[in-house]
């Protein structure tokens, strides 16, 4: 005795959670697949990118100028993360890197803390877009339905400049072979600091268009992190369109999951995971072999 | 405890009785400091939870941030018997637990063990979310739920002649110190058995433990159901401490705070966590309490930690050792072995017996130890091995020689069956171990030598060679961690002998990282010699050499040849001339032609592969 | 912990003459002592009354979800501490007894970050304890803390008087004798808001429920369904959210497809926040009216956009109770003058707790825990913020009215913090449950 209406509504919920989810993981997946460091902060940078998008708000009032603000002090944080510590620990085993990204996001968390305090913060979502709109199935937030756009035109950006451009391709093959890349005289160091700044931005961008959403607190991007390590291993590590894929299921299965039984919508997510690891270890679209 | 040597020096028992003396003056000790006896507590249960971490991770290399999970289902376990059940005795329910917490740990570790380094370090971060989450919600009948499961007891013990109450404070932390103590025990004999021995390994270079003959998943299985009992044990230790058993055992928080504990401490000490959990606590107590700090107090730990990550790589206790170490140079300067002057092999070692090669199945005239049919490796639209039809006769010295690009690697690699071929058989000593694993067929008596060394880089000459030993006289799985690593019969000899035929005898103290390349390169061979291999194949065993060492090592295959057969690769072709009975040309995936040195050297189709066919007055 | 072997000094005879004084003084059920050696040592007495001074450890979130509400709720400690120190008028009027500082020592205090994490308070308390000695314990926000920190008290004999717990069970089946609660609870909270949402929306409607999940959520939940059944009212769907779900889209899809007429969101702290604005966002806030039965401090302001205009709500108390309880409005003028805010509930129940500590101990005269809880459990009542007050014995719950109060439309608001109107003051005795209703079982004295 399925409601039809809800039913929609939830799989089209799904698509909006999911959108957001594959555009974060995007990011995590070419900083792993090129890097080979996974990256533990992650979330926080989720997190960071909508603080640093607020703080452009209260100044200037314009959700534009915000969203920039977020996307780009991300760019320029990765990047800055990159050279000045992960780069060291390029020849250091892989659980040293795990350690040290999973210690920076403690201290970003807690320096949010320590300026911001623990109360959330409002984003508001800028005006033509708040509201609600009829889908017909559906009443939703008008700005959900716009984020939707948003996140598949970062995506499709994201998608132009790894497959369309000289430097997507330098990283593509950087993710199959970095050794190769760098032996083909590429400054692979270089490579390495754009595509995490790129990977920081994408969380970035999420965390500041996520931001009139959910508020923003310390916290918000603890479970975001899980939820992406979760997407990374059902699409594949190191595949773009594997993230995207890996995205959406999950997002879909978040929401199908809670019209059933709203509580288990998370193990839901970790069984899936659970099944893509015995089945197919190497995720749905990511090439076998890879660690 | 110094994680990376295996062989224990120091007279027996000084940990162990420092331990116990340190455990007993320190309630006389510690007030005076200070420390609050719940502090004392509580640092001892993280202590005895990271024991078991640090021989995961430490020890095994396998970082897990779910280890709350068996925490808290070991804690859970045990205060539901204790609180809810009724259950009378408290040991009894810690050890119930603590095996629950193991029994979930296999369980969980055949999941997540299918996966290796970040993945399965994602894994294990997932399923602390869902224990968690499982805890809270589904079965909150017998945990409590958020409120977690109040009132568990304090042990108690009647012996007849004597009541022992341990109640709270400075009363229990005999019983506290106790249980640490036995833990400390147990997991010293632990890492200083073989079974230790190979965990270091595996931590070092599982790809080469797992082709030296160890069955490396059934040890990392095992090394997380080790660490699964000590945090189920741990778990119910807090329990009782607190005479209440918290949700919050269960949550992502209390692994990642184990995980940081552990690097603070110094991982591969198992006294590691220890030290780490004191600093915790003390630092929460001493910045939350004397300097006010407030909230902020978690933001300088984590800057705290990121600096000894970066810098201390092992903690405060590997930067005490250092420094230590340091200070004994300065006082007395040891002259250091010229790492370049490599130790000359003396080539008259063929006095020195041959290691019994695996006693051949098959007789030993006619039939080939090695066939293989049709073998045939494609990787995506490239073909790499076409359909190779190669056979080597018991005793023999074959070559293989070809140009670049001509897939010798990667049929020396199917013929360790560390690559599954596309297609095509191979019989070895009349069993066909086509898709088996490379683990198997080094117990079989096949094994390989590589092109790029791989050692077991933080351990010694002897050291790597005990690794590769342990496996033959062991087999490839076998759970003695109670035993010690010099109780192993043969292993001494088997060990001597295999340094003794490549002649690194004088140099079987050094640590890998000092070695001259020459010597890595023996150490190489030695590492693929030391189970006795009936068949031994060497990838490129002269590659990069010195004329003079090429000369060395010539030598050295031609005693080890003695009583095995052997299968070289490698583009030397005057050395593989001087060595081989017989060469097998490969190009472009094929075999161009097969024959003795002298058919090959005059062969024109072999000139034409290497030249591209220039001159053929040329010929010689 | 101390030794019991001492000549007899001034401070024996000092109290054995408060423990007559006080004996001969306390209605009802009173044992009058004699002799100092019928108050054996237990817990940290007498080791932490030796001084001039005594000492309450607090332990309150000040960082995680509940971290706003944990600093409202400080604040009240703090004043409370500081009228008691100084013997203020205000807390004379509550407890009589009071002259200065409690049976004449100073009060100090020390307080933790718990994090709403029981086991962080535990820790901390423990080491408050053992290294100071504390008297007294508080802090909660979250039930299981209250929980944890109750048999904590019983455990170590020391007294533990709850901050926020809104749980049935903290003097219900986690009841301890060495626990007590001020505020309200599920039970009296769902008894309270029942009637006055029958009567505001009529009979036989549908419900929706948004529960956290954890047992909090749950019992409130439960108290609800079980009184708006006799109303008719059905509940057309319960969606239960884990704790901390930054996302509600699905479950609030799910509600705004159930058909339900009112939308029970019975999250808390940041969670509330949360829900309430996403629901509005998805126009469910048009469709359904929303009810909280377990109002949040702060819920108004932070989750802004007036979404609180008319919304019914339960709350312990609010500030503009000034205008109906002379008590009231000393409590919030001098909370005002110290802090630049008008106090939340938290803050009001902080301050009461403390206060009825002080007349506890004060009507026992000595801090022997025994003695003070049957202080306690005498029944005397009190004068409090909201008219008059006192503890059941049966579970050490206090008897005390429950506040229901009115989201005010934007333009109606007075000033910036003037978010709802009190409609209804409830006699808590008609709301509470019978005392072993819930399974309390207090422990033993000693």
């Amino acid at each position: 005795m399925i409601n039809w209406a809800n039913f929609i509504s939830q799989v089209f919920n799904g698509l909006a959670l999911g959108a957001l989810l594959a555009l974060i993981s995007s990011g995590l997946t070419i900083i792993y697949g090129t890097l080979g460091v996974l990256n533990l902060a992650h979330g926080a940078m989720f997190m960071l990118g909508g603080y640093a998008g607020f703080v452009a708000y209260q100044a200037t009032g314009s959700y534009i100028v915000a969203v920039a603000a977020g996307a780009l002090s991300l760019l320029v944080l990765g990047i800055l993360m990159e050279r000045v510590i992960i780069r060291h620990f390029y020849g250091r085993p892989h659980e040293d890197q795990l350690l040290v990204t999973f210690g920076l996001s403690i201290c970003f968390v807690e320096l949010v803390r320590f300026f911001f305090g623990s109360e959330s913060r409002n984003v508001p979502p800028p005006g033509p877009l708040s509201g609600v709109v009829s889908l017909g199935f559906a009443i939703y937030p008008t700005y959900r339905v716009a984020l939707m756009g948003i996140v598949a035109v970062a995506l499709v950006v994201l998608f132009l400049v790894l497959y369309r451009t000289r430097l997507g391709m330098i990283v593509r093959a950087g993710i199959e072979d970095a050794v190769m890349v760098d032996s083909l005289g590429i400054d692979v160091y270089r490579v390495f600091m754009v595509v995490f700044g790129i990977g920081a931005m994408a969380a970035g961008f999420a965390g500041i268009v996520n931001a009139p959403v959910v508020s923003l607190t310390p916290e918000v991007g603890e479970a975001i992190l899980v939820q992406t390590f979760v997407v990374v291993v059902i699409g594949g590590v190191g595949s773009f369109p594997g993230a995207v894929l890996g995205g959406l299921i999950a997002g879909e299965i978040i929401s199908i999951t809670s019209m059933i039984n709203p509580g288990y919508a998370y193990v839901m997510l970790f069984a899936a995971m659970t099944l893509v690891l015995m089945l197919r270890p190497h995720g749905l679209l990511g090439t076998p072999g890879r660690e | 405890m110094n994680a990376d040597r295996l062989y224990d020096r120091s007279p027996r028992f000084v940990i162990e009785l420092i331990t116990a003396g340190c455990l007993v003056a320190a309630p006389f000790v510690l007030p005076y400091l200070g420390a609050a006896p719940n502090t004392v507590n509580r640092i001892l249960v993280w202590g005895l939870f990271g024991i078991g971490f640090d021989i995961l991770f430490g020890y095994t290399g396998l970082l897990s941030f779910g280890q709350s999970a068996l925490y808290g289902t070991g804690g859970m376990v045990a205060a539901y018997l204790l609180t809810r059940a009724g259950f009378p005795h408290v040991v009894t329910a810690l050890v119930i637990g603590m095996v629950a917490a193991a029994a979930v740990g296999y369980l969980v570790g055949l999941v997540a063990l299918r996966r290796t380094g970040i993945y399965f370090a994602m894994i294990t971060v997932a399923i602390a979310e869902v224990f968690y989450f499982v805890e809270f919600n589904p079965l909150s009948e017998f945990t409590g739920g958020e409120n977690g499961l109040p009132g568990v007891p304090t042990p108690r013990f009647d012996l007849g002649f004597v009541k022992l109450d341990f109640s709270t404070g400075w009363s229990l932390y005999p019983f506290l110190a106790f249980c640490y103590f036995l833990g400390i025990v147990v997991a010293l004999r632990i890492v200083r058995s073989p079974f230790g021995a190979v965990l270091r390994a595996i931590r070092d270079n599982p790809l080469r433990a797992a082709a030296v003959g160890h069955n490396v998943h059934g040890y990392k299985l095992a090394a997380f159901v080790i660490a699964a009992a000590y945090a189920g044990l741990a778990g119910g230790l807090l329990g009782v401490m607190q005479a209440f058993m918290p949700p919050d055992a269960f949550m992502f928080e209390t692994s990642g705070q184990l995980v940081m504990q552990t690097a603070i401490g110094g991982r591969g000490t198992l006294f590691g966590p220890l030290v780490g959990a004191s600093v915790w606590l003390f630092l929460q107590d001493f910045l939350q309490g004397t300097l006010g700090l407030g909230a902020s107090w978690k933001l300088v730990l984590g800057i705290v930690f990121v600096l000894l990550v970066a810098f201390l790589r092992q903690g405060i206790i590997g930067g005490i050792r250092d420094l230590v170490r340091w200070l004994r140079h300065r006082a007395a300067p040891v002259q250091e072995v010229a790492a370049e002057e490599a130790a000359p092999i003396v080539p008259a070692d063929r006095h020195v017996a041959p290691l019994p090669a695996h006693a051949v199945s098959h007789g030993a005239g006619g039939e080939p130890i090695l066939r293989a049919s049709g073998l045939t490796k494609r990787y995506g639209g490239l073909l790499a091995n076409a359909d190779i039809d190669f056979a080597v006769m018991q005793g023999e010295i074959r070559g293989i020689i070809g140009p670049n690009g001509a897939g010798k690697s990667t049929f020396f690699k199917m013929l360790t069956c560390e690559v599954a071929p596309t297609s095509g058989t191979i019989v070895f000593e009349g069993s066909d171990i086509t898709g088996r694993s490379v683990t198997d067929v080094c117990q079989l008596g096949l094994t390989k030598s590589y092109q790029v060394n791989q050692l077991f880089n933080r351990l010694t000459v002897r050291e790597n060679v005990t690794i590769a030993a342990l496996a033959e006289l062991r087999g490839k799985f076998r759970l003695d961690m109670l035993r010690s690593l010099l109780n192993v019969k043969g292993l001494q000899e088997q060990v001597e002998r295999t340094l003794a035929l490549v002649g690194l005898t004088a140099r079987r103290d050094v640590p890998v990282a000092q070695l001259a390349y020459g010597e890595k390169r023996r150490l190489e061979i030695a590492l693929a010699l030391a189970s006795s291999p009936a068949l031994l194949l060497l990838d490129e065993p002269l590659a990069g050499m010195s004329p003079r060492e090429r000369v060395e090592t010539v030598g050295l295959l031609k005693s080890i040849a003695l009583g095995r057969t052997m299968i070289i690769i490698d583009h030397d072709m005057d050395s593989l001339f001087e060595l081989a009975g017989r060469i097998t040309v490969l190009q472009e995936g094929r075999v161009l032609v097969e024959g003795t040195p002298e058919e090959i050297k005059s062969d024109a189709k072999v000139q034409e592969a290497y030249l591209g066919g220039v001159n053929e007055d040329l010929a010689a | 912990m101390s030794n019991s072997k001492h000549s007899p000094t001034r401070r024996d005879f000092m109290r054995l003459g408060l423990g007559a004084a006080g004996g001969l003084a306390a209605s009802g059920g009173f044992i009058p002592r004699v002799f100092a050696a019928d108050q054996p040592p237990i817990g940290t007495f007498p080791a932490g009354v030796s001084g001039s001074s005594v000492f309450i450890g607090i332990a309150v979130p000040r960082t995680g979800t509940y971290a706003v509400q944990g600093e409202d709720e400080l604040k009240g400690w703090q004043l409370a501490v500081e009228h008691l120190n100084s013997g203020h008028p205000l807390m004379k009027q509550i407890s009589p007894k009071t002259k200065k500082g409690v049976l004449g020592k100073e009060v100090k205090y020390g307080v933790a970050d718990s994090a709403a994490k029981p086991n962080d308070a535990v820790q901390a308390e423990q080491r408050f304890i053992t290294e100071n000695k504390a008297v007294l314990m508080t802090g909660s926000t979250s039930s299981a803390v209250a929980v944890a920190l109750n048999k904590l008290a019983q455990r170590e004999k020391v007294l533990y008087v709850t901050g926020i717990s809104g749980s049935n069970d903290t003097t219900g089946k986690d009841c301890v004798r060495y626990g007590f609660r001020q505020n309200f609870y599920g039970q009296t909270a769902a008894a309270a808001i029942g009637p006055v949402i029958v009567k505001a929306y009529g009979k036989n409607k549908k419900v929706a429920y948004l529960t956290p999940d954890y047992t909090y959520g749950h019992t409130v939940t439960k108290s609800c369904q079980d009184y708006l059944a006799t109303a008719g009212w059905t509940t057309v769907t319960n969606q239960v959210a884990p704790l901390g779900a930054p996302d509600y889209s699905s479950y609030l899809l799910n509600v705004a497809n159930s058909g339900a007429d009112v939308l029970i969101n019975v999250n808390w702290g940041h969670d509330a926040v949360l829900s309430t604005q996403q629901a509005q966002r998805f126009g469910i806030l048009d469709k359904m009216k929303l009810v909280i039965p377990y109002q949040i401090p702060f819920l108004a302001p932070e989750v802004g956009n007036n979404l609180t205009a008319g919304v019914y709500a339960a709350t312990d108390f609010w500030w503009t109770l000034e205008d109906k309880f002379p008590l009231a409005k000393m409590f919030v003028d001098e909370f005002r003058k110290k802090f630049g805010y008008n106090p939340e509930w938290g803050a009001n129940n902080a301050y009461m707790s403390f206060a009825m500590w002080a007349d506890a101990v004060e009507n026992a005269g000595t801090f022997y825990p025994p003695d003070v809880i049957k202080s306690f459990e005498a029944g005397r009542k009190l004068q409090s913020t909201v008219g008059e007050v006192y503890i059941r014995k049966e579970d050490h719950q206090c008897v005390r009215p429950v506040i229901i109060v009115q989201g005010k439309k934007q333009a109606e608001m007075k000033n910036k913090e003037d978010f709802w109107n009190v409609l209804e003051i409830v006699p808590g005795e008609g709301l509470m449950q019978k005392p072993d209703a819930f399974g309390c079982k207090l422990g033993d004295y000693t």
